[in-house]
């Protein structure tokens, strides 16, 4: 009988628990007064900001919550740090709850879409001009908008572009390229049985689309609230082809592969056996993976950041008739949770980390700054410029409210793999337009 | 004659309702823990429940629309196959490789007994994620050992070979490893059902002139026959399961649409399409069809308890 009243204890224990936290629910609801327009101060309360992953710095953490505390008066901000991995699916089950939701959140930019057109962040138009309006990187502003409102703006941007090996591509007589088809030439014969001209998996959708905005094509495009998939667009049927044709004579990689750790390819194996890839295409801070090993002042094997400039460059992928091909920047959004019930707050915190005193910091810290005023804290070296570069001429994948869905659903991997693996491109993006479409518009 | 019927007659009756009573907080919590999920699940099936209707949109009865519409979609049928094969392929060779294991750990001397199962206890208590982590590493196809093996064996087209390309190689990969995490639960179980068969029997049955296999399957088999039926029950509803593993080699690269389970299936509706209605019906035919596939061996089950 001893288990049987034990257990009846804890059962017992957790009822209550269950009834505590449900109570508790109710004043922390009621408590919220400042509505969005309130131009009283608002009341003093703990705000709470969720940033995604370790891209944002402590430094920068510290300054948000020191200035916000001064600027606000018996308020505080609380910054939690989410994983990327599960971010959609926390953001899912706190935003609706007034009572847990945070009140400001770092969102992926691809990722925007999924809750601006449910309505779970706040209309934030009426800052748009004040935060930096048309200063603001427009790519990611667009996927932060629907019908023309401002739900989500650009947070710090990442840009892709080419790492190479400037020794290799030194030997080979080549310099480089100006043109996008002068990059398949030149990566095509720099290929051999052992290195990748160009490493690149067949399911890299997302390095693969940049062939597709170079020749103008979309993925997708709207008409009327309406989603259809572009892919049988002459265009994009272009784009596919080319990356096709890139992919089949200079890659060594598997078709299957995504996502792979291309830094190792550039840099020389054990013993300085020859390496990987004499190219590949990648976030700027793949950066700091690439290069000769050194030592840093813990005394740990690293990587020197590239220092040997006549063995590793970078450049931006060049476009079609010359200039910059559009690629697929990364990058965060930020937004206010339409729940919170510290709106006036939660602006006060935005208007901080729009301030240039804010925006200077991510790019020092080598974060591209939302507002275009403050890239030049970048710095002025070529990795710098190769990132304002690319990320001026970047593209997002479309704002559509089924993209999570779609990413989810890993089609575009499909996609690309099997046009990889040779598939005719123009029977599978039919094929995959007629899957797509309904699947953007959310309809399974 | 009377006073000594009645009284084991009143203890019996007390027994009788003691039973119920211990039963009481394991029901309790089963209710609690198991009860409102499920009954959670069935009502959000049978009404349409998205991202929007977690958003606070009203959530409409539609009553059994998601399960015509899930039990008409292809792509679930592919998965339902796949996933019954593969439960099924998985738990034999598990019961068998564990049978076998077991046997061995019987036949050979303790000090090779006792490596044999503090290694399989190794493999049972390595947390899969470090063990799945550990197994695409072998499997790599640049930098992998089973690729340099089979290169260094002669078979020089392993070279860059890539298993997770192919459903196929795919799927096999992903067996060896359940397989692998498997055996020694099974192994375990069986070695000690086996310490149960009286020498006595054996002997008498080798007297009578039955071999080795004749022994094994007529008398060992029938013997630690409840403890087989248990074992391969279980591994059937834990392969039908399956979930992480697979989620976990696919993120290595592999056709995923071709490589999905039940389980992946559930968690791309679910928590990738935020489509938490269709995702909740697939759930509730998984409990079906495991009710369905370990059905037979529970009947035999509770038979074999009444008897």
């Amino acid at each position: 009988m001893r288990i049987v009243r034990s257990a009846a204890l804890a059962i017992a224990g957790v009822m209550a628990l269950a009834a505590c936290s449900s109570g508790s629910t109710t004043p922390a609801a009621s408590s919220g007064s400042d509505a969005p327009g309130t131009s009283a101060a608002p009341e003093a309360a703990d705000i709470t900001l969720w940033v995604a992953g370790g891209d944002t710095p402590q430094e920068l953490r510290d300054y948000l919550i020191t200035t916000f505390a001064e600027q606000n008066p018996g308020s505080t901000l609380t910054i939690e740090q989410q994983d990327w991995g599960d971010l959609v699916t926390k953001l899912t089950t706190a935003l609706p709850d007034p009572a847990n939701t945070p009140d400001v959140v770092e969102v992926g930019n691809t990722q925007s879409p999924t809750f601006t057109t449910i309505g779970a962040f706040a209309d934030i138009t009426d800052m748009y001009d004040e935060l930096g309006g048309s200063k603001l990187l427009q790519s990611f502003v667009d996927v932060g908008k629907v019908d023309g409102k401002n739900y989500a703006l650009p947070y710090y941007f990442g840009s892709r572009y080419m790492f190479y090996r400037k020794d290799i591509w030194d030997a080979a007589g080549l310099s480089v390229p100006t043109t996008l088809s002068d990059f398949a030439a030149d990566v095509k014969q720099l290929r051999t049985d052992t290195m990748s001209g160009f490493a690149m998996g067949g399911q890299d959708w997302r390095d693969g689309i940049s062939w597709v905005f170079a020749n103008g094509g979309e993925l997708a495009t709207q008409d009327g609230g309406t989603w259809t998939s572009t892919l049988s667009d002459p265009k994009t049927i272009t784009g596919l082809q080319q990356w096709q044709s890139i992919y089949q004579t200079a890659s060594n990689v598997p078709a299957t592969e995504r996502d792979v750790a291309y830094w190792d390819f550039l840099n020389d194996g054990t013993d300085g056996a020859a390496p990987e890839a004499a190219t590949i295409m990648a976030p700027g801070w793949a950066r700091w993976s690439i290069g000769d090993l050194t030592k840093n002042d813990a005394g740990d094997e690293v990587r020197d950041g590239m220092a040997d400039t006549s063995k590793f460059g970078v450049f931006p992928l060049p476009g079609v008739d010359g200039g910059v091909a559009p690629v697929f920047a990364g990058g965060s959004n930020i937004a206010i949770s339409a729940t919170s019930q510290h709106q006036q707050l939660a602006r006060n915190l935005l208007k901080i980390i729009f301030s240039p005193e804010y925006q200077t910091m991510l790019g020092k810290h080598g974060l591209g700054p939302a507002n275009s005023d403050y890239v030049s804290s970048l710095g002025d070296d070529v990795f710098a410029k190769t990132m304002i570069e690319t990320a001026a001429a970047s593209k997002l994948t479309p704002a559509a409210p089924g993209w999570a869905a779609v990413e989810a659903a890993f089609v575009y991997e499909d996609l690309f793999q099997k046009i990889a693996e040779g598939g005719d491109v123009t029977a599978l993006a039919k094929q995959y337009d007629e899957k797509i479409t309904p699947m953007l518009n959310g309809q399974g | 004659m009377t006073t000594t019927t009645s009284a084991p007659r009143t203890r019996r009756g007390r027994r009788a309702r003691l039973p119920y009573v211990l039963l009481i907080p394991a029901v309790a919590v089963l209710a609690v823990g198991m009860g409102y999920p499920v009954y959670w699940q069935i009502t959000t099936s049978l009404h349409t429940y998205g991202l929007a209707q977690q958003f606070g949109q009203p959530a409409p009865f539609v009553g059994l629309a998601n399960y015509t519409r899930i039990l008409g979609d292809e792509r679930l049928w592919a998965v339902v196959v796949r996933s019954v094969l593969f439960c099924l392929v998985n738990a034999f060779l598990t019961v068998g490789i564990g049978v076998g294991v077991a046997l061995l750990m019987r036949a050979v001397n303790r000090i090779v007994r006792v490596v044999l199962q503090v290694s399989m206890l190794l493999a049972w208590a390595m947390p899969m994620v470090a063990a799945v982590t550990v197994w695409k590493w072998l499997f790599d196809w640049r930098t992998g050992v089973v690729n340099w093996l089979l290169v260094q064996l002669g078979a020089t087209s392993y070279d860059q070979h890539n298993w997770f390309a192919q459903p196929l190689s795919f799927f096999f990969v992903a067996s060896v490893i359940i397989v692998w995490m498997s055996v020694p639960f099974v192994a375990l179980s069986v070695f000690a059902a086996l310490t149960q068969v009286p020498d006595e029997v054996v002997e008498a049955a080798r007297i009578d002139g039955a071999g080795p296999v004749a022994t094994f399957r007529w008398i060992t088999v029938p013997m630690i026959r409840p403890v087989l039926a248990i074992v391969l029950l279980l591994q059937i509803i834990w392969d039908l399961r399956v979930f992480a593993q697979i989620r976990l080699l696919q993120d290595s690269g592999a056709p995923v649409s071709e490589t999905n389970l039940l389980g992946n299936f559930i968690f791309e509706l679910g928590i990738g399409r935020q489509d938490f209605a269709s995702a909740a019906a697939v759930s509730i035919l998984v409990l079906a069809l495991t009710v369905l596939v370990s059905w037979p061996y529970v009947r035999s089950l509770l038979k074999e308890d009444r008897s």
